[in-house]
């Protein structure tokens, strides 16, 4: 063939084929790679309702299209509507996770305000439709305090001690697991009649509970504050009085270590968390947050009955104290354990035994609540 | 906007084909697209010219033929200058561009290095500090990271991004009432911000406000209902103010987006216990078991659900019963001091 002639066709034949590149509905059924390619040029002329028009029918055809939705979210972008260009972007990241521009343009876009999406209201299920009714009952009558005080309105009360484990024994053979669960019946009861604050306990009778499941008990009433209650005891037969401890990560000081260990028993602590590097967690920065806030609160709690116990009991004042308990340590609200007096101290255990001394304490707890 | 960092749609597409090595390869790309026509028109071009030459090389000299030659060719090459020039003369953009692709990727200090060189060229850009402060806190650097979320701030106080980050940035150092203070100013700039929502209901939660905290839960539920977080806390503020059906929905909708959610299959648990409903407790814990082995709670739900049992069984003197439920503790906390001492004591 001449060269000449064979140019003229390889002419003509371009003409042909970039007409049907103009307009390839004149020459076949046009596909999604075909509306697609057509958006993506009239987005570089930057006629973006053309584009739209072209885009959507690609997405429409073929909604695995990655590339088609970045197009969509580029030309949603020019034509200012934001909420759907983040949409697009974020159906494009979707399908292919690689798509850095996409997901570069959904973090450019989201940094500031923009309007939400309308979506179709979906049809409620049955337990959907109870829920509801459950809340605008319950949610009417319930009004929440202003502020970011914390509430109280569920104790666990914990005695300590139980069955096989009697806890520290005084001289004359009163046993502190006796003590606590007669002082922790007495509280219950006093809270139950007053009305404001529910309380549950973590034991009714002497048998014995181990430590975990004291914890689980206060998680399984969603509780507000676990109150573990025991009577103190040491070699030393004069060491009298009372103290309030909280969990902290150190003991305050050595003594207040020496009794975590023996109010222990078995000693189980979680490993610290780790974080990853790369990536940040924001549940364990919740997580972290919300322990730190619940020591600090459990802090304030021992100080307010340290105070009361001060105030009302023939105690010696012994203050407040930070050590490291199992018991206080797992639970996920705060938490304090009250060592009223020595039952080692011949003085505090002829107190202890008394119903009227039990009827103060019992008081003075209730005050510290306050 | 300063921080747009594309200016244009068009300017996006310069972006993909210069940096997306996954699309310039896919032959449905524009780039793969102009590449071809402007090859294809190239050559029509030269052959077309080659043609002209051979006709009327008899009737000019040879030098001014070469010379109209080499004339012709730059004129065709001239466009393609600017786009040479571009691919060296890295501006703002591409950096920008190149750091969230490290960033993506995991290549941190590289993501650093770009963006702080994006800063330095464009100490405006949002997004560039925006990201920095982003790396700076998954390097730990909490200093760094909420200094260039201040500096957004100072820049445009609408940037809800940055404000949100300094809230989480405090509540990393326990400062309670500034992050809450973040949150708020955050959901007052954009009423459909589900995260800043998310934080205040999840402080509403800490300080046991469960009526706050379902108030504010569900906002940030409404506005993103893709969050099983979200659900999961707003279940559990419904769970203390035992609103049971509403948080035994949330809590399921949580494990509809992440069914591995052991958290919300444990509280299921106890929702299921407290009603009496024992055995339903049990294969929930079981269940949790299965996905995570090591969860402490569903571990210490269970040995406190057998023991429970245990102690009902022996008080109806059926010592039997009793022994297997110790057991079933001991099978999951091989440990647990009440189960191994009550087992011993009545074993025959
Ligand atoms: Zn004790």
């Amino acid at each position: 063939m001449e060269r000449r002639r064979f140019l003229s066709l390889l002419g003509k034949g371009f003409l042909v084929s970039s007409v049907a590149g103009v307009f390839p509905t004149a020459a076949f059924g046009k596909t999604a790679l075909d509306y697609a390619l057509e958006g993506q040029n009239y987005l570089q002329n930057g006629d973006y309702n053309k584009a739209l028009e072209a885009l959507l029918k690609a997405v429409e055809i073929d909604p695995q299209s990655d590339w088609a939705y970045g197009l969509l979210g580029r030309t949603y972008r020019g034509l200012n509507k934001n909420a759907e260009a983040v949409d697009a972007f974020r159906k494009a990241v979707r399908l292919n996770p690689e798509d850095v521009y996409s997901r570069m343009m959904i973090e450019i876009i989201t940094q500031k305000p923009i309007p939400r999406l309308k979506s179709e209201p979906e049809e409620l299920t049955p337990l959907e439709i109870t829920a509801r009714q459950e809340e605008s009952a319950m949610l009417t009558s319930l009004r929440s305090d202003e502020g970011l005080g914390y509430k109280v309105n569920r104790v666990v009360i914990d005695p300590g001690h139980g069955g096989f484990d009697s806890g520290a024994l005084g001289y004359s053979g009163l046993k502190e697991k006796d003590v606590t669960l007669d002082l922790a019946i007495m509280l219950y009861q006093r809270m139950a009649s007053q009305g404001k604050i529910k309380p549950f306990l973590t034991r009714t009778a002497d048998y014995y509970v181990p430590l975990s499941d004291r914890t689980a008990i206060a998680n399984q009433f969603q509780a507000d504050l676990f109150l573990s209650i025991h009577i103190n005891a040491s070699k030393n037969r004069n060491a009298r009085g009372s103290e309030t401890y909280y969990c902290s990560e150190k003991a305050s000081n050595q003594e207040a270590a020496r009794v975590a260990s023996l109010e222990n028993a078995v000693l189980k602590y979680d490993k610290p968390l780790t974080q990853r590097e790369g990536y940040i967690d924001i549940e364990e920065i919740l997580f972290r947050f919300e322990q730190k806030m619940n020591w600090k609160e459990s802090g304030v709690f021992a100080g307010s009955f340290q105070q009361r116990f001060r105030e009302k009991l023939p105690l010696d004042n012994r203050g407040v104290n930070a050590a490291n308990f199992f018991v206080l340590r797992r639970a996920k609200m705060p938490s304090i354990l009250l060592e009223i007096g020595f039952i080692s101290n011949a003085e505090d255990e002829e107190r202890l035994k008394g119903q009227s001394f039990r009827e103060r304490v019992v008081e003075s707890i209730m005050w510290g609540l306050l | 906007m300063s921080d747009d960092i594309v200016k244009s749609p068009y300017a996006a597409l310069r972006f993909t084909l210069r940096h997306c090595g996954v699309r310039v390869s896919t032959p449905h790309s524009s780039g793969f697209t102009r590449l071809a026509s402007g090859a294809f028109y190239f050559v029509v071009s030269m052959m077309t010219f080659y043609e002209f030459i051979m006709s009327k090389r008899r009737r000019f000299p040879r030098s001014f033929l070469y010379g109209l030659t080499l004339c012709i060719l730059f004129v065709l090459l001239l466009p393609l200058m600017p786009a040479c020039h571009g691919a060296f003369a890295a501006d703002v953009n591409d950096i920008i561009f190149r750091g969230a692709d490290y960033h993506y990727k995991g290549k941190l200090n590289e993501a650093i290095a770009a963006f702080q060189q994006a800063v330095r060229l464009a100490p405006d850009n949002e997004f560039a500090h925006n990201q920095l402060g982003l790396l700076y806190a998954k390097k730990e650097r909490d200093g760094d990271a909420f200094r260039e979320f201040s500096t957004v701030v100072q820049l445009d106080r609408r940037n809800t991004f940055a404000l949100l980050w300094t809230g989480i940035l405090y509540l990393k150092q326990n400062d309670m009432d500034k992050a809450f203070e973040a949150f708020q100013e955050v959901t007052s700039l954009d009423p459909n911000n589900a995260d800043a929502y998310y934080f205040l209901g999840a402080i509403y939660n800490f300080r046991h406000h469960p009526v706050k905290a379902i108030e504010y839960l569900k906002k940030a539920r409404d506005a993103d209902s893709g969050e099983a977080d979200t659900h999961y806390r707003l279940g559990r503020a419904f769970h203390r103010l035992d609103m049971i059906n509403n948080a035994y929905l949330e809590y399921t909708r949580a494990l509809k987006l992440k069914p591995a959610y052991t958290k919300a299959i444990n509280e299921i648990g106890w929702i299921y216990y407290n009603q009496g409903n024992y055995q339903a407790a049990i294969d929930q814990w079981n269940n949790a078991l299965s996905i995570n082995p090591k969860d402490t709670d569903a571990i210490s739900n269970l040995a406190k659900v057998y023991n429970d049992m245990a102690y009902v069984a022996l008080s109806q003197n059926k010592t039997d019963d009793a022994i297997a439920f110790w057991k079933a503790t001991l099978s999951v906390m091989p440990g647990n001091k009440a189960a191994r001492y009550y087992l011993d004591s009545y074993r025959r």
